[in-house]
């Protein structure tokens, strides 16, 4: 087996696992693997803006509710638009409103960044929450997830936990890699050119303001594709998806698993989604756990949990970061 | 828009009221925040706190006046505490590391008040002396709107006193200009900040004590009121109490106002005035330094 293959060997093992998940894990279980992929992607697209762009947005249900009621708008309007084409307008609405947000905020740093895309998301809630004849406010709206057409393959159901599975899983894992692809472009690496530096990276000649707001956008892609899936997995939209709550869940996986590795966010997402599934079904403190857990991390273990795995490689991304 | 000069008056005096409700919150985080450069998210807790105090030592103690008095001591320790032991080891790291913490405080004291006093809202009655309503020149006002008033009115007044006029005061604003050289001319800055975050944080509480009879207690408030502080922040300038003043007073009228005017829309006209200030004028009304 050549170098290549060996390095390549645990990528493999991964892809097997989760191709073969829905075979040997009882049917309760597939849906939590949905979940934790769906909150993966969203936690890949904060850490976008959060760990290589290293500010600290608090708003970013913002652009996953877009996507969320995009597609469940769209479904219900115009049931006949192909799926796909549906999903790739969630994304596009994550993309848009990313566009609009980030021109405010990414000028900003800090906790004025933070809490400005705060206030941009608890407008859009106000909004999801007051326009009734749109969204039906807070008893949000039921969404009847249609069948898939691929060239190929034909008409393929979603209604099996099978096939939604397998669909959402090859989203994601489409998503994720698009965006490592794009971390690494030249385009990529000028977003930590300007983490590190700004002032620096100015002088060099590159376009702060234009980077800071691609790589916000280019999050907004993501997190609104994986709000589109969410709603679409749910069969279910409401208020839930742009709150308060969904804006500190990605804030609290990313820094748990660990926003200096490109995979934390998705350690995290895993984390966070089976620690929840386990200890909700014991106790009702699980959410206060899950905040001593985060700060543990924050004051302790500055790289979250995939360096408490991998101990060698330490890099104090937070010092960095956050000067 | 045909509406009465009383009701104007009526509105104006809401907004006032309202106002100094959130002064009494912000002076603590513009305090802390000139101070030592932090952020506090958690400081909307505190006033959370107090409400929530509130309600329990009036169901106790049977007297609103108990937790007026007891509250703000709980809440000013809880300050101290957490001060002293989370909050020091975080100046030194950057804005991010400042930011998570006091966010997962935030999100932790939330999920407590959740678990301890459950998620639907509360109320507390006020006080039976200002339970009722005041007749002046044709207007009726509710009297304790009219107590909030005053109270804080005198809070502030001491509060003044005390920075302009004794000399903790003087090291508190040179500490806000410069602590590192204060600390050269041998003050015990460490301590000044802790006292700093511990009367800030019991100011949060005294104003949700306040609040509690007036508005309802509910677990959303800690998140609407951090907003309305920030706001307050961004439009006052960086670590001015009088911006900070002056800021909370536009915030309350235009809420006021907007409620009154176009009700759905209420919350983006202070988004909007923040906007312009972003615009206009970046270190707020106030500001010295961004």
């Amino acid at each position: 087996m050549s170098r290549f293959w060996r390095r390549q060997l645990r990528w493999i093992i991964a892809g097997m696992v989760l191709l073969l998940l829905p075979h040997f894990l009882p049917e309760i279980r597939v849906h939590l693997a949905i979940e934790i992929l769906v909150f993966a992607l969203f936690a890949v697209g904060f850490n976008l803006v959060f760990g290589y762009g290293g500010q600290l947005p608090f708003g970013h249900a913002a652009l996953f509710g877009v996507g969320g009621y995009g597609t469940a708008l769209i479904l219900n309007h115009y049931p006949q638009t192909p799926l796909l084409l549906v999903l790739l307008i969630a994304a596009l609405l994550g993309f848009l409103a990313a566009i609009v947000i980030g021109f405010f905020c990414v000028r900003l740093t800090g906790a004025y960044f933070a809490l400005t895309s705060l206030a941009f998301q608890m407008f859009l809630y106000a909004v999801a929450l007051k326009w009734r004849t749109l969204t039906n406010g807070d008893d949000g709206m039921g969404v009847t997830r249609p069948a898939v057409h691929l060239p190929v393959f034909g008409s393929i159901s979603l209604a099996n936990i099978t096939n939604i599975y397998y669909f959402i899983l090859i989203l994601v894992a489409l998503g994720i890699l698009a965006c490592y692809l794009f971390l690494k472009t030249p385009l990529g690496n000028s977003v930590i050119t300007v983490r590190e530096k700004d002032t620096r990276a100015s002088f060099l000649g590159y376009n702060v303001f234009l980077t800071k707001l691609t790589v916000f956008s280019a999050s907004g892609i993501l997190v609104g594709l994986a709000g589109g899936l969410f709603v679409l997995y749910e069969e279910f939209v409401a208020t839930t998806c742009i709150d308060n709550n969904m804006s500190m869940t990605p804030v609290l996986m990313t820094v748990i698993g660990g926003p200096g590795h490109f995979l934390g966010p998705v350690l995290g997402a895993t984390f966070y989604m089976i620690l929840q599934d386990w200890i909700s079904s014991v106790t009702s403190y699980w959410m206060v756990l899950m905040g001593f857990v985060f700060i543990a991390i924050v004051l302790y273990a500055e790289g979250g949990l995939i360096n408490l795995l991998k101990m060698e490689n330490i890099r104090g991304w937070l010092h960095r970061g956050g000067k | 828009m045909g509406y009465s000069i009383e009701v104007y008056l009526i509105q104006a005096m809401h907004g006032l009221v309202y106002g100094m409700l959130l002064f009494l919150v912000t002076s603590g985080l513009t305090l802390v925040f000139g101070m030592m450069g932090v952020l506090n998210l958690a400081h909307a807790c505190f006033y959370m706190l107090g409400a929530y105090f509130a309600y329990t030592i009036t169901l106790h103690l049977g007297s609103f006046w108990w937790s007026l008095l007891i509250c703000p001591l709980i809440v000013g320790a809880l300050g101290i505490f957490i001060e002293r032991f989370l909050l020091r080891k975080a100046y030194k790291g950057g804005h991010l590391l400042q930011l998570l913490l006091t966010f997962g405080l935030f999100f932790i004291i939330t999920e407590l008040v959740r678990l301890i006093w459950g998620s639907s809202p509360l109320s507390v009655p006020p006080p039976k002396i200002f339970a009722g309503d005041i007749t002046v020149a044709g207007m009726t006002y509710p009297t304790y709107r009219l107590f909030i008033f005053g109270f804080s009115f005198l809070v502030l007044f001491a509060m003044t006193l005390l920075l302009m006029r004794t000399r903790i005061g003087i090291i508190i604003r040179a500490a806000v200009l410069d602590a590192d050289m204060v600390e050269v001319l041998g003050s015990n800055v460490p301590k000044v900040f802790m006292s700093v975050f511990g009367g800030g944080a019991a100011l949060a509480g005294v104003a949700g004590v306040i609040a509690a009879p007036f508005l309802s207690i509910y677990l959303g408030m800690g998140n609407e009121v951090l907003l309305d502080c920030f706001v307050v922040i961004v439009v006052g300038g960086f670590g001015s109490l009088l911006g900070a003043f002056i800021a909370s007073l536009m915030i309350g009228e235009l809420q006021s106002f907007g409620i009154l005017w176009i009700p759905r829309l209420a919350l983006v006209f202070q988004f909007l005035l923040m906007a312009v200030v972003f615009i206009v004028r970046p270190t707020g009304l106030f500001g010295e330094k961004e």
